[in-house]
């Protein structure tokens, strides 16, 4: 009986450990996006015309929307970024960032395959270069991963709360 | 589901409050973006329709030159001569050596020659247009200073007086 209450709390332990571990790891992780974005964002806001010709050389929007979409995108990675910092809003905002992420994704992809050379402006004003589209092309895909599996993590821990919620009641 | 779509709610609601602020933004910068995007050509395009629009070549006595200087000028061949009169008026006749650079179409025309105008921005340049009271070629000169040609004058008397003094001629869109 002793052992037995023993080997549970030392069961409830390694679990709040484990729990700890995976909190600080989604804190790291969360900030380092959120850090990636705000500052994506500011470096976007620094050059709205060059980014709209970034936007224009990717050949994908109506012209009409080159200007909307250069004025926007970078206040929404910005506020994606700020709303990854608080628990209340980070589901929401690694959704928000994953699905930029699989629209940059996309963009560069297509122009890769259509043999395009290009500045993405994803961090600012840079060079026309094919290698710097994979590699940009390749942290996209991981930004992507991990803002997914944080909204999944995020969305399934809700789902099961709320069941617990229901059961309890 | 209905929490899944709460959330996409929630982005579109991001991504609507960040076209209001990015549009905000824009109106209160010092150059903002027009809503309609223009390729860097044609921002060009209106940058020198904006300078040829712009208030004329201000005419003081060391800017112009009279019929003498615009001859030897013309037949000394180390000048630019900008004939700023309408295409039409340039086929029917122009001064031998002239190239077009008409006023009214300024950014078609100062594109088409700036290979040959720009790599010496400090080769001398006179231009010309119908003469008398005529503006195109202080419109043109003014607009060819501001891009950064710095020895500009312009010719007064024009095709005028140029074709009355029984000058020679030359016909045709050829220099």
């Amino acid at each position: 009986m002793v052992s037995g209450r023993i080997a549970d709390r030392q069961g409830n332990c390694t679990m709040n450990r484990e729990g700890n571990l995976h909190s600080y790891t989604l804190i790291t992780v969360s900030v380092i996006l959120a850090a990636i974005f705000i500052y994506a964002g500011v470096e976007k806001i620094r050059s709205p015309l060059d980014f709209a010709d970034n936007i224009q050389g990717f050949a994908i929007l109506p012209l009409a929307l080159v200007v909307p979409m250069a004025l926007a995108l970078p206040f929404f990675e910005i506020a994606s970024g700020l709303l990854m910092l608080t628990p209340w809003t980070r589901r929401v905002a690694a959704l928000g960032i994953a699905i930029i992420t699989a629209m940059f994704i996309v963009a560069l992809g297509s122009a890769l395959a259509r043999g395009l050379t290009l500045d993405c402006g994803c961090f600012g004003v840079g060079a026309p270069s094919r290698t710097r589209m994979w590699a940009e092309l390749g942290l996209d895909i991981v930004l992507f991963a991990v803002s997914l599996s944080i909204y999944l993590r995020l969305f399934i821990g809700s789902q099961a709360s709320a069941a617990n919620n229901a059961l309890a009641a | 589901m209905i929490r899944f779509a709460r959330d996409i709610g929630a982005v579109i609601v991001i991504a609507i409050v960040a076209l209001g602020v990015g549009f905000g933004v824009n109106r209160m910068s010092a150059n903002p973006l027009p809503t309609m995007y223009q390729t860097p050509e044609q921002r060009f395009d209106a940058q020198l329709t904006r300078l040829v629009a712009a208030p004329p070549f201000p005419i003081t006595p060391n800017l112009t030159v009279n019929l003498d200087e615009f001859h030897s000028a013309v037949s000394g061949h180390s000048t630019t001569i900008l004939d700023a009169r309408p295409s039409v008026f340039y086929e029917r006749g122009h001064v031998p050596g002239a190239l077009n650079l008409a006023r009214d179409d300024f950014a078609k025309d100062y594109s088409r020659l700036a290979p040959v105008l720009k790599p010496d921005l400090d080769k001398p340049i006179i231009v010309y247009c119908a003469g008398g009271e005529c503006h195109d070629s202080k419109m043109v000169a003014g607009a060819l200073l501001a891009l950064g040609f710095s020895k500009v004058r312009v010719f007064t008397g024009g095709w005028d007086e140029w074709s009355a003094a029984g000058l020679p001629t030359v016909k045709g869109t050829a220099p």
